[in-house]
Formats: C-alpha cells, structure tokens, sequence
C-alpha cells in the first residue's frame, strides 16, 4: 500500500506526530491550521507543511481536506478530537469513501494491512480493527509524543476552498471554571447526591486537602448549573484518566462511567447500596454523604498535615 | 415541512454481554440511543409548529438479523408513539458490523427515495459507538448543509437558525434548507408517550427494506478483529459497616496502601 501519512491540526495538536511515526519509513506531512511556527514541525520529522492561517467553518474545512488528500495522494490521515474535527473529519471521509475511526490507541501497519486500536462501545471496550486502504484516524494528541528527527520542513500556505452555506451569526464565550480536568492526577466527583448548591463546597474542602480538581456528572453541568461545563465528565463532557477517581453521589449510568473508564483507582460513596457505580469501584462507601465526607476530609487532613 | 429522523438502535452498553473476556455482541440488548429520543421529540416539535411528516430512518447494525427484527420493530414502536409518523427500518446481513461510511450511504439513499425532504435531525452522537460521524457523513453524501451540537432550533420559512454548543463557546448560524442538524441532549426533554399514544403507534406503518430492494451493494472498509472489555477488574471492595469514623479510617488505610496517599 503506497502510503503518505498526512496530520492535521494546529501547533498544539503536534503529539499526532508521535502516532504518524508509527508508520515507518512514510513521509509525514502536516496541515498546519493558525499561526503556529512552521519550521518547529521540521524537528519531529515532519518534510513538508501546508499552512492555513484563515479560519474557516466545517463544511468549507472539509472540502479544503478532501481536494488536498487527493492532491498529495495520502493514505492516512490524521486529525485531533475536538467538535470541529468531529463535525469536519466525517464530511471529508465519506467524500473520500473512506473510514473514519476515532478514539485511536494505536496502529500497526501490516503488510498491506493496516491493524487499529480504538476505544470503543461506549468506552467501554478496546476494539481491535483492520483496514486496507485509505483512512482517517482521530486520535486525542497528548496520548502520544513525537520522536525528534529534524528534518528541513518545506512550508506553503494552503488556501481555503470557502463554501457559503452556513453563516455564523454570533459567537459568545462560555463561562469557565478554570478547571483542567483532562490533565487532573486525582479528582472529586460530584452528582446528584447533593441536595443543594451550597452543599457543593464539602466537595470542594475535600479536594483542596488532596490536592484534586473538582468534576461532575451531566445533570450537576447541564440541568442545574451549579458547575460550569469544563467540570462535566461523561461520554459528552470530558474524558479523564486520574490515578484516583472519588465519585460522591453519582449513580454511575453509562454515560457517566465511559469519561472516567480509565482512572486507576475508583473510589464510589453513596448512600444507596443499590447505586450501580458499587459494581465498578475498588473502594465504595455505603454512607451518607452529609457524614461521611466531613469525616474524611478530617481524617486526610490529620494524616496529610494539610 | 417533512422532517426525517435518524434513529440508532444502540446496544444498551449498561446491559453489556461479556463471555470468556470479549464483548457478546449477539446477545447484548439493544435500545433506542438516548439522544436520538431528543432528536425525535424535537422532529415531533418541529411539526407541531409547522405541520408536515416526520419520518423515522433506522438501520440495524447488530446481528443476528432475524432474531433482532422483532426487538427492532419494538423499539421503533416506542418512537412512532413519541409521535413520528412512519418508519423505514434496512436490516440486512451485509450491515451488520458495517461501517458508518455504508451505513451513511444507506440513509442517504432512503431520504432521497422519500422525494420530499426539508429538514434531517440526528443525535449529535450515539450511546454505543459515540464517534458522531453519520449525521455529517448523511449531510456530505445528499450535497446538505450540516449545522452539529445543535441545543437550541428555529425553523424561520425557508432556513434554520440553530445555537450551537462548542467546547468553548455558543455559536449561533443561520443554514438554508434542506440541511441536517444534529442534537444534543440539552436541546428538550423527550416526552413519554401515554398509553393512548402507544396504542396508536401499533398501527403506524414500518417499512423495511433490505439492500437488494434499495438497489445497494457495499463493498466493506473495515474488518472488526475483536473487542475486548476495557478494565472490568475492578477490586470491587464496599464497605458497608462500622461508624462514620471507622468507615473514613478504613478507606484512608485502603488508599495509603494503594500508594495514593503518603502519611506526613
């Protein structure tokens, strides 16, 4: 299989490299969207980048992707997971008649053949595929690192196939919380076990002793606002892999458990024995939450000297 | 102003079969992905406003097929009694563990043999396999606008205006019809049909259909190897009994000796 491997996204999205490398002994180019400095890609390997520095919509991105693949005859593709490239990626694929596999572990190239791992099912499974012929992968970039092999990059910039057929009318920044939950080593989670808003900062004293970010289910983010947005772990909030993970008075519905699937340690307190979180906990606590936590961030603050 | 509904029939991932260390597939049950039950209510809302149809496109994408069918045909009931009019439901061997690329193609072909069209709402992503990509693929593969993570629609005469949810910020746009939109779960809160409703909805019309009679062959992409479920083993200790206190020092003591927490 003739191969060029092309990743795609801005200076930030660079550790897709780390997974471009995976393909040995292919050229890997890059499109590089924004300012970012074109000439730092060379050292990673990267001969040849393609710079659009306008920001366009999805649609009018797609079709920029799709005419530039075919022009530099590339096999695989490579894109970052964000709502743009989820929205982008699939439009460019079925203009390719290809594939589209997201939530990439790794890849393996055999032969002709082209072996993927992905999380799957929900998150729920590592699904293991196989492909011949063009593809596209999405991967998130901090899962992996590129390898240096500096290389003089050869830079043009790329323009934009503009298609007028959705017209953005406003845009307004969300509020944030500041949280970095994707990139927390330990996190407090909280649901719907709290009765109140105000109740939230027995979580928040919890955290503060161990050093953790907050996070929350769907309905704490999305129905009452107690949280900003950033806080939200789920399937469609953000996906974490902490080294401990205390969920407080979440049930733990499926939805919730495919964006902690990865933590290391779970840890589940919840007054309801019944709570289907208890079947995927290494330490659960069967306890009321207006007791228990108090307790616990009394007892970490004595043995942690905080 | 006729409005087609994509609707998955996701494997309940709550529900998820394991035998000896893979996924089972087969004997999973399987359920109407919750955000599509958003993409119904606001399809139903949107023809309550300016009247019209809305039609239920679904395909069956686990086997075995004929054991499936009926299991099909009574999830669909549930959303014809959320008030769609009909339902097209393709269930053929050649779809089963097919990618979203035929399966793109397939509704495609189906919204185009409806004739009339103005509107396709989708979920923004399905509970099973949530990569997102069939609502874009569907709008790429009929030449549509796509206007994804929808929370907020207006359908203004000839045009919608949608309010967007992106990571970091709310975008409103303006798209001509006909174009697709995908949903997501904030958008409304999907009705519980009545009994009465649910009655009714035995004798709305399924149609379904196979490849042949869509006049489609698809060539497959990709293989699936095999699926193995993703940290099972957990240690699974509760504790149930003792004080408050003693319940504290117990989970403490458990998590110095997981190394996670350092004594000073």
């Amino acid at each position: 299989m003739a191969m060029g491997v092309l990743v795609v996204g801005s200076i930030g999205d660079i550790g897709l490299v780390g997974l471009a490398q995976r393909f040995r002994g292919q050229d890997v180019h890059y499109l590089l969207t924004g300012q970012g400095d074109a000439a730092q890609l060379g050292r990673y390997g990267v001969s040849r980048v393609y710079q659009l520095t306008t920001g366009i919509d999805e649609y009018s991105f797609s079709e920029t992707l799709t005419d530039l693949v075919n022009r530099g005859s590339y096999s695989i593709i490579i894109t970052p997971v964000n709502r743009f490239y989820r929205t982008a990626a699939p439009m460019a694929a079925q203009r390719l008649s290809a594939p589209l596999l997201t939530d990439v572990i790794d890849v393996k190239p055999i032969d002709d053949e082209l072996e993927v791992v992905l999380n799957s099912i929900g998150n729920r499974a590592q699904v293991t595929v196989k492909v011949t012929g063009r593809v596209l992968l999405m991967a998130p970039p901090a899962r992996f690192k590129p390898s240096e092999n500096p290389v003089n990059a050869s830079i043009e910039p790329l323009q934009p196939k503009v298609v007028n057929v959705v017209k953005v009318v406003s845009t307004e920044g969300k509020a944030k919380g500041g949280a970095r939950i994707e990139d927390a080593e330990l996190i407090v989670a909280v649901g719907r076990g709290f009765r109140r808003r105000e109740d939230l900062k027995l979580a928040f004293e919890l955290a503060e002793v161990l050093g953790a970010e907050v996070g929350c289910s769907r309905p704490i983010a999305a129905d009452l606002k107690w949280l900003s947005e950033d806080h939200w772990i789920g399937l469609s909030g953000r996906r974490v892999r902490p080294r401990l993970y205390i969920a407080i008075g979440i049930s733990g519905q499926p939805q919730h458990l495919a964006g902690m699937m990865e933590s290391r340690t779970v840890v589940v307190i919840n007054n309801d024995p019944n709570a289907p979180f208890f079947r995927n906990c290494d330490y659960g606590v069967v306890e009321d939450l207006y007791s228990f936590i108090p307790a616990l961030t009394k007892r970490l603050r004595d043995i942690l000297k905080r | 102003m006729d409005v087609v509904v994509l609707v998955k029939l996701a494997l309940d991932t709550g529900q998820l079969r394991v035998s000896e260390g893979k996924v089972d597939v087969e004997s999973t049950p399987l359920k109407v992905s919750d955000i599509d039950r958003n993409a119904v209510e606001e399809a139903v809302r949107v023809r309550e406003r300016v009247g019209g149809l809305v039609h239920v496109v679904s395909i069956l994408k686990y086997g075995p097929v004929q054991r499936r069918l009926q299991e099909a045909e009574g999830l669909l009931r549930e959303v014809l009694a959320m008030g769609a009019d009909d339902a097209y439901l393709v269930a053929d061997e050649a779809l089963i563990g097919s990618d979203q690329l035929a399966t793109a193609k397939v509704i495609a072909s189906i919204i185009r043999r409806l004739g009339k069209y103005d509107l396709v709402i989708a979920g923004e992503a399905t509970v099973d396999g949530y990569t997102g990509q069939v609502g874009p693929r569907v709008a790429a593969e009929l030449g549509i606008p796509v206007v994804t993570y929808v929370r907020e629609l207006r359908v203004e005469g000839s045009r919608v205006v949608a309010k967007r949810d992106l990571e970091d910020a709310v975008q409103t746009v303006e798209a001509p019809l006909p174009a697709l939109v995908t949903v997501t779960r904030e958008i409304n809160t999907p009705r519980i049909p009545t009994l009465l409703q649910i009655r009714a909805a035995v004798r709305k019309p399924i149609s379904k259909l196979t490849l042949a009679d869509l006049g489609l062959t698809l060539k497959p992409t990709i293989k699936v190897e095999s699926a193995v479920p993703m940290q099972v083993k957990r240690r699974g200790v509760v504790i149930r009994e003792g004080t408050v206190d003693e319940k504290a020092d117990r989970l403490v003591q458990a998590l110095i000796q997981e190394g996670l927490l350092t004594p000073r």
